[in-house]
């Protein structure tokens, strides 16, 4: 078994999760994550088994809620925990495409 | 100085009746405690004055519960309301909720007083409580060691007796293993048993809270009072009300006992092992059968564990982007600038490790080599263990294959925190309520603790075992400083 | 167009549902009011949050699938669309990848008298995401928006032409409009339209463009025209078609390249574990079902059988408030009903800017005065003195003719001499009448009518017009 990952396959995984590295922490990641790949790819060798998905251990099913509101909050509660507002509105950089 | 805390729920709620002492004494001591102790590093964010006054405000009420007044520890994953809760994450360092999660509010219905919100992995990933970004915990036992975790905080707060109860929570053993390093009562309940409305989620079909304490009995009591269908859950379930202490003191005779051979094999360590013989013996002398059996993919837990967990937990952790809550990067140069140094610099090395991986599992093909299959082995997990309850009232084994090792002991490598849970894991994956109980210590005065698991909602048969356990070995769990002998 | 090539074309259509609360969790479905206003903690993905399902909206979904002729899924589950957007506050979006309510369904549509089936692939619940809007270098976010019940309606490729695509998304619209599941406004967003376009020489299909948010069901139509134009353009010059998505622009008419599709969009699906199975029992579905919206077609249907023209049908259908008006009502004389509804009434609430709703008529009164109307009790012109009042006030017609004080001359002396004086005008009528013409007697009732203004009581006329012509 290979002991680290391919450098694109590090960026792919760093572009999939949203999450910028320099340079030394792709060839740290490239190791580290290469060992639980390896871990997670004992998963092939485990034969015979049922084609029931467990989704969520429990019983029951959904039980469906009435269309009433219960909670409604403002925008002032919140505003103090939103990084970057504007008015009523949350503020990001200019988004690229709709 | 006084020495209230040291008492029983029981004992302390007479006094509290009689008036002998108020909630305000507790809290006192509670904060004196944690001052004390202030190099174990048990809480992140203190409740200080809002404690103080809501114990001032208790005196003016009738004393209408058992655990009126008591202070409680919350792990900080779970939402409370303009107290904050950091997940243990550089990313959530100043956040404030704006509602409570559905535990804190039955806790606040009971009264108890919230003291402060304990120390974990972040995001409670990781099985030490050193991947926290404010700094591990230490062991009360040995402050060189670990607490195991994720939950460490809150059980080296109630080993120390800062506190008598606390809150955790388990996605792959997270209550139970910090509570077999630190010699506490650890209770992780059958999936659905208690509200998640309110706990940051790491693995959603995994996770789950449950109460921490000095004995059995008080963890029922908590147990108690957490429980519920919340409409805001809708994994929660409907249960009949019931007293998790009914069965408390009933003896064990004729009880059906299995022990899974892979819980003791040799992955296990050799004097945690001798503790479960002893044990096994002392169970058939009282009249309990006990059983060696096989549970049909339980090797396997681990690796189901790790792909459906990462996966998730990529999923659970999108939501922190640097625009609605938490950390985010000043200036950033554009949109995907903002995502990616956000979550580059508000989470730490273990978090990014897993979302990585879990955005990988669940990318492309992946989702069905990996993921897929993963759900669809752990039905088969959760198949074999029913079947094992078909026969047996309860399964036992070892909490942990180790006892609580140095705080400097293997630090990044990225295995050993599923490893150390490979005994612990395969119940979550099966949904199922498992404990621990302390049953002894290591040669060099660590504790050893005993796993019990139940069938889906049988917490109170696990608690008739495990107090019937405490009260045959009637063992000493007050650390004692200076007492390890190992540097 | 070169006709050597066939244009095959689908259509995935999102439509708001019309509940009170959003999908996934209980804050107001509404986001025409001020920003961020009918949020709460779980619109804003806060951690530890958790979604719970709005019965009613699955009702909506399920009303749509029934009305499309799909099978139910009675084992549902939803899905995590993962990927990284501003407006997706929680990182992922629920909707139903794997197990849609709906599938496998079909809607008729009619082109020059020959109908044709049209297949549904499926319908899915899912949310929406927050609105967004640009100024600069920086977006702003509005989430009230965000969590609102939506379904999609992915429609099989079995759209050959504009004109199909017209009729399609015309029928779909009529329809969820009349099961009341959605406003369905493309201008407004509650309907929203993507427009998958492919064309082949051979039986096997081409390589097909997405172009998105088309801005009305006439652009759709373009849209399959002018996206197949040049694409058998670029073919011809030997070029490939790339799937990609594109953008329509309704003043050049023509399709502009939005972006090359990624390969295989790598949302990352799985199933969500917050929600447990959601079971629709048999008992429910047949509810639904019994209780469903008599639908367009069949309103039409009706409409003819009585005798309404073609023409008025389709107005009526247009206009639902009215054709709803004239549900349960199949006994009376639908075509002076409908006429009424069409003309004199619809003049009244355009003037008035009202509905039906907000008048004083109701199903009783129109019941009545259809009657009074078609036995000659009154006649047109006197409702028409009466309709104001007829809107806007509680009277009955009887009440409201009076007290206006126009009511029906009564006086038989009086009438016998207008009888008279009319059959003695009228001779050769009266022979008509004698040699066995019965319509004669409509010709001198109107006469006699005319004479007085209307305000004759015709069916005393009528008894005494007969027995005057009997004593000749």
């Amino acid at each position: 078994m290979k002991e680290k990952l391919e450098l694109c396959e590090v960026e792919h995984v760093a572009n999939l999760a949203r999450i910028e590295l320099t340079e030394e922490e792709k060839d740290q990641y490239a190791i580290d994550l290469k060992k639980l790949l390896n871990e997670v790819e004992k998963i092939s060798e485990i034969k015979n088994y049922d084609e029931e998905l467990l989704i969520t251990p429990v019983e029951h099913t959904v039980s469906l809620r009435k269309d009433e509101n219960k909670r409604t909050i403002s925008f002032n509660e919140i505003k103090k925990n939103i990084p970057k507002s504007s008015g009523n509105f949350v503020e990001v950089p200019v988004m690229l495409h709709e | 100085m006084s020495k209230y805390l040291d008492k029983s729920i029981v004992e302390i709620h007479q006094l509290l009746k009689k008036k002998e002492i108020y909630p305000i004494d507790l809290v006192e001591e509670a904060f004196n405690r944690i001052e004390k102790n202030k190099d174990l590093n048990c809480f992140i964010t203190l409740n200080k004055e809002k404690a103080l006054k809501e114990a001032k405000e208790l005196e003016n009420l009738e004393v209408d519960n058992l655990l009126f007044g008591i202070p409680i520890a919350i792990k900080d994953n779970i939402s409370t309301k303009g107290l904050k809760t950091t997940c243990a994450s550089k990313m959530l360092e100043n956040y404030e909720p704006i509602f409570d999660a559905t535990v804190v509010q039955k806790i606040k219905d009971k009264h108890m007083i919230i003291i402060g919100k304990t120390n974990m992995d972040e995001f409670a990933m990781g099985s030490t409580s050193r991947t926290s970004y404010f700094g591990a915990p230490k062991n009360p036992w040995n402050k060189k060691k670990i607490t195991g975790g994720s939950s460490g905080g809150s059980a080296a707060c109630i080993a120390s007796r800062m506190v008598p109860l606390a809150l955790g929570s388990d996605t792959g053993g997270s209550i139970r293993q910090p509570a077999s390093y630190t010699g506490i009562v650890g209770m992780k309940p059958t999936y659905g048993r208690i509200s998640r409305y309110g706990l940051v989620a790491f693995a959603s079909s995994l996770d789950q809270i449950g109460p921490m304490t000095r004995d059995v009995y008080e963890n029922a009591l908590l147990l108690n009072e957490l429980v519920g269908r919340d409409s805001n859950d809708l994994t929660s379930a409907w249960r009949e009300e019931e007293d998790f202490t009914r069965l408390i003191g009933k003896d064990i005779k004729k009880m059906k006992i299995a022990v899974p051979n892979y819980f003791i094999s040799d992955i296990v360590n050799l004097e945690i092992r001798e503790k479960i013989s002893d044990m096994i013996t002392l169970l058939k002398e009282n009249g309990a059968t006990v059983d060696f059996i096989d549970i049909d993919y339980i090797e396997n837990a681990v690796t189901l564990y790790q792909i459906i967990a990462m996966g998730e937990a990529s999923s659970n952790l999108a939501r922190f982007d640097g625009i609605k809550f938490g950390y985010s990067i000043p200036n950033p140069e554009s949109l995907e600038d903002l995502y990616r140094k956000t979550r580059a610099e508000g989470f730490g090395k273990e978090v990014k490790r897993r979302i990585m991986v879990g955005s990988y599992l669940l990318s492309g093909e992946n989702a069905v080599t990996y993921y897929n299959k993963a759900l669809q082995i752990r039905d088969d997990i959760r198949k074999s263990f029913q079947k094992a309850f078909e026969s047996y009232d309860l399964i036992i084994g070892p909490t942990t294959t180790t006892i609580a090792y140095n705080l400097d002991q293997d630090i990044d490598d990225p295995i050993k925190s599923f490893l150390d849970d490979v005994l612990v894991i395969p119940v979550n994956m099966a949904g199922l309520p498992g404990m621990n109980v302390p049953i002894g210590f290591s040669s060099y005065q660590m504790p050893i603790g005993l796993h019990i698991i139940g069938n889906s909602f049988e917490e109170a048969k696990m608690y008739q075992l495990a107090s019937w356990i405490e009260k045959k070995l009637n063992l000493d769990l007050i650390p004692k400083e200076g007492e390890s002998h190992e540097s | 167009m070169n006709r050597d090539y066939q244009v095959t074309a689908g259509a995935e259509v999102h439509c708001e549902l019309k509940s009170k609360t959003k999908m996934f969790s209980d804050s107001y479905n509404n986001y025409g009011t001020m920003a961020n206003t009918n949020i709460n903690e779980i619109d804003f993905a806060y951690p530890g949050t958790l979604p719970t399902v709005n019965g009613y909206a699955v009702e909506l979904a399920l009303k749509a699938s029934l009305a499309l002729n799909c099978k139910i899924n009675k084992k549902m589950h939803f899905d995590r669309k993962n990927y990284f957007y501003p407006d997706l506050p929680k990182g992922y979006q629920i909707t139903q990848a794997r197990s849609p309510i709906g599938t496998d369904g079909y809607l008729e549509i009619e082109i020059d008298g020959i109908t044709k089936k049209i297949g549904i692939h499926d319908i899915h619940i899912e949310e929406d995401t927050s609105k967004s809007t640009h100024y600069k270098e920086k977006s702003f976010l509005d989430f009230n928006r965000n969590g609102v019940p939506l379904i999609e309606i992915v429609s099989e490729p079995d759209i050959k032409s504009d004109k199909e695509m017209v009729a399609y998304l015309e029928k779909l619209r009529e329809t969820l409009l009349y099961l009341n599941v959605s406003d369905c406004k493309i201008e407004e967003g509650s309907m929203r339209c993507d427009v998958n376009v492919s064309v082949s020489k051979t039986e096997t299909l081409g390589t097909r463009t997405e172009t998105k948010n088309v801005g009305s069901i006439h652009s759709a139509g373009m849209v399959v025209l002018v996206e197949a134009k040049r694409q058998i353009e670029e073919l011809e010059k030997g070029n490939k078609i790339q799937e990609e998505t594109r953008r329509y622009d309704e003043k050049e008419n023509k399709t502009t390249l939005m972006r090359i599709k990624e390969v295989g969009n790598d949302y990352r699906y799985f199933p969500e574990p917050d929600i447990p199975f959601l079971i629709l029992e048999d008992s429910e579905i047949e509810r639904v079902r019994e209780n469903l919206e008599v639908l367009p077609d069949a309103r039409r249907k009706t409409y003819l059988e009585k005798g309404i023209s073609l023409g008025n049908a389709n107005k009526l259908i247009q206009n639902k408030q009215l054709s709803d008006f004239l549900l349960n009502l199949e006994d009376i004389d639908l075509v002076i009903a409908s006429n009424l509804l069409l003309g004199d009434i619809s003049a009244y609430l355009n003037k008035t800017e009202k509905t039906l709703k907000e008048t004083k008529l109701t199903q009783e009164k129109l019941k009545d005065l259809v009657k009074k109307l078609s036995s000659g009790e009154i006649t047109n012109k006197v409702f028409k003195e009466i309709l104001t009042e007829l809107m806007e006030t509680e009277f009955s017609v009887q009440e409201i003719i009076s007290s206006k004080g126009i009511e029906t001359i009564n006086d038989k002396s009086y009438l016998i001499e207008i009888v008279n004086k009319i059959i003695e005008g009228n001779k050769n009528s009266v022979d008509d009448y004698k040699s066995g013409k019965d319509r004669a007697i409509k010709y001198l009732m109107g006469q006699i009518m005319k004479e007085t203004k209307g305000s004759a009581n015709p069916s005393l006329v009528n008894q005494l017009l007969l027995e005057e012509l009997s004593k000749r």
